[in-house]
């Protein structure tokens, strides 16, 4: 290139030098330099012209054909275009690969801008949200997906759990709604149809419920009976035996239907537990006092409250919890053990803790004590009679209470079962 | 840098709402010298729009709360409607201030007139569902009839429908929208006055069923009252989109004018 620009300079000044000795013998010289250099300019202006006329009104045309500095100058354009022409193809490509998966993602997909105007979406959210392909473009989801929840979500800018919203259009259509934000303030919403899933799980619920409510009449009536035969003075003597291992059997069928039923109701309820204040000090007092005939020979029963604060919440559930932990605890302290139950609060909320000198829990059973009929190992819990449910009740009650348990175990040597409650359940007296 | 904006203010890059190629009014309510201003009309809107959302709410949840004999849903509705009265209250001093502060003009002025009136209307919808809600709440105690209120689900369906469609023509100014909507309000005029005779037909064959007929002839009322007002939310966004108030005129009128508009 700086070749053929100093090859044009040097034959510039020979054309002009050139010029000036054709005019030298008519006496005007200088007539002969500016023709000759008019002559360069409109030659240059020509080809100028036609560069020009190559890059705006023939676009993908052939690059004309010239030689010297326009021809190298046209060459590198040339050049550029078809790197350009070549990276845009790439991209295009690349880029209806990406529309063409999203497209196919089973899911809805809006992507919004930080003030959550709509950038782009796919087919699925247009059928999920009733969004209009063309005009929704810029406007802001809020105004669109208008169900309270998820304004209010939205706003909220805490994005970890997702939402689930009836749809708009159909009061029996239930959307899961996550938001994810990326890049700098963007925020990608997928949009799932959970409607199947959300009647599986009312109809599990209704048929515990049910079934569970069902089974109770019969159970009674079974009950009754076994009850009026052993204290029947003329039955046969070698029936007795069986006839009390079938009313103990029927009491804990009894037992497990009614804490299905009561785990029922607590699902059943929505929203936050009521706001009752409860004195703890005198919830403790009255445990203690039901649980003392069940406590084993020489086990001793430790009742410490250091604080006065009321717990706000159900009375009735906090009751249920606190006397399932309590029962537990009697239940795996052999004769002569020790069982503490204390209530105390900080800054952080208040606790209430059951301590026992039991026969503990092996650590890989920790995480899963709370589910529902989840057995350490198969031959304890029956022996003792437990429904198995009692701490798939506490963790239910402490849930709706915003409270959380932890447990600290280790076999042979007892445990302790905290319940920790926020401090905007407590209140002072 | 196209008109103006700078390159890396997202606010730029995508412009607000709204996009009517053929009518200039239309894309007047976006533009604006003031972006604050800007900013305030569109926080207005949504409030107005989450207002419409907690209503459609309100609206499917008494309507269930009669069908299905819910009470506890009944009297969460008839609770919530102190909600929404807090939402206007707080819609309209927002547009006081809005008038007093900003002196909008124009295309603005109109929006913040029919922001104005919405609102009203509205809080009327949500009046007429705590009405439904105490009424489904009397009748949760009684044994539900065999059709299980057929013809007044149906209706409620149609009211829900209209006021879906008559919040999403307010979220995308899409006056041809409100136009097919506020037509809608006469099928729900016809379905009102058949249930009425139905209701009537009950009572004189079976005058026990007086009570009920004359509380479900409420609820219906109530639909209808629902379907008058948003039709008149229709009218405002027709308003605000074409500055024309189509009160008291003919929807037909109304139609072939906008057609006639968009034409050219």
């Amino acid at each position: 290139m700086t070749g053929s620009l100093w090859w044009l300079a040097v034959r510039l000044a020979l054309a002009s030098l050139a010029g000036a000795a054709a005019g030298w013998p008519f006496g005007y010289p200088g007539l002969g330099v500016a023709v000759v250099l008019g002559a360069v300019l409109v030659r240059h202006y020509w080809l100028l012209r036609r560069l020009q006329r190559w890059l705006h009104d023939e676009p993908g045309a052939l690059a004309p054909d010239v030689e010297g500095v326009w021809g190298d100058v046209i060459g590198s354009v040339a050049r550029l275009q078809r790197r350009k022409q070549y990276h845009k193809l790439r991209l295009l490509r690349l880029l209806r690969e990406l529309r063409r998966a999203t497209t196919a993602i089973p899911d809805g997909v809006v992507v919004l801008n930080p003030l959550g105007e709509i950038l782009w979406f796919n087919r699925t959210a247009v059928r999920l949200l009733q969004l209009h392909a063309r005009t929704d473009v810029g406007l802001r989801i809020e105004n669109l997906v208008r169900q309270p929840e998820f304004i209010h979500h939205f706003r909220s800018g805490e994005y970890t759990q997702p939402i689930v919203v009836r749809a708009a259009n159909d009061n029996a259509a239930y959307l899961q709604i996550q938001i994810v934000p990326y890049g700098a303030g963007q925020l990608l919403m997928l949009v799932r149809d959970v409607t199947r899933a959300q009647q599986l799980e009312a109809m599990r619920k209704d048929f515990v419920a049910n079934a569970s409510h069902e089974l109770r009449s019969p159970l009674t009536v079974i009950a009754g009976y076994l009850e009026t035969f052993s204290q029947d003075p003329a039955l046969d003597p070698q029936l007795a035996g069986p006839i009390n291992e079938m009313r103990r059997q029927s009491t804990r069928m009894t037992a497990i239907v009614e804490d299905l039923l009561a785990l029922s109701k607590l699902e059943a309820a929505d929203g936050a537990a009521q706001r009752t204040p409860i004195d703890v000090a005198q919830l403790m007092e009255q445990l203690h006092q039901d649980i003392g005939p069940r406590l084993g020979a020489g086990t001793t029963l430790v009742c410490t409250a250091q604080s006065s604060a009321r717990l706000l919440g159900d009375e009735a559930q906090i009751h249920s919890a606190f006397a399932n932990l309590l029962d537990n605890a009697a239940k795996y302290t052999p004769a002569g053990g020790r069982i503490s139950m204390r209530w105390w609060s900080d800054a952080d909320g208040g606790y209430f803790a059951v301590q026992d000198s039991g026969i503990g829990i092996a650590s890989e059973h920790i995480p899963r004590l709370t589910e529902r009929f989840y057995r350490v190992d198969a031959g304890r819990s029956r022996a003792t009679g437990g429904s198995g449910l009692g701490l798939a009740i506490v963790k239910h009650v402490l849930q709706r209470h915003g409270a959380t348990l932890s447990i600290v175990s280790a076999e042979g040597r007892g445990s302790t079962f905290t319940c920790h409650f926020p401090p905007e359940q407590l209140a002072a007296v | 840098m196209k008109s103006g904006g700078s390159g890396c203010d997202p606010a730029h890059i995508f412009p607000a709402p709204v996009r009517y190629s053929a009518n200039m009014e239309a894309a007047d309510l976006v533009h604006h010298t003031s972006r604050r201003f800007n900013e305030d009309l569109e926080r207005v809107r949504s409030k107005v729009l989450a207002m419409g959302g907690l209503i459609e709410q309100q609206l499917s949840g008494a309507l269930s709360a009669l069908i299905d004999g819910d009470a506890k849903l009944g009297r969460a509705v008839a609770q919530n409607d102190h909600t929404v009265n807090g939402m206007e209250v707080s819609i309209d001093e927002e547009c006081s201030r809005i008038l007093a502060t900003r002196a909008p003009a124009a295309g603005d002025l109109r929006m913040i007139v029919a922001t104005i009136k919405t609102i009203t209307d509205l809080e009327r919808i949500g009046d007429e569902c705590e009405k439904i809600a105490h009424i489904a709440l009397r009748l949760a105690e009684d044994e539900r009839p065999a059709d299980r209120y057929r013809a007044v689900k149906h209706l409620g369906r149609v009211a829900q429908g209209m006021l879906r469609d008559t919040l999403d023509a307010l979220a995308r100014l899409d006056a041809e929208l409100a136009v097919r909507t506020a037509r809608l309000d006469r099928r729900v005029d016809e379905e009102y006055e058949s249930i009425q005779r139905q209701c009537i037909t009950f009572m004189m064959e079976d005058p026990r069923m007086i009570r009920r007929a004359i509380d479900v002839m409420w609820i219906v009322r109530a639909l209808e009252r629902i379907g008058d007002h948003a039709k008149n939310v229709c009218e405002y966004v027709i308003y605000m989109v074409h500055g024309k108030d189509i009160r008291h005129t003919s929807l037909e009128r109304v139609e072939q004018e906008l057609m006639s508009r968009a034409a050219p």
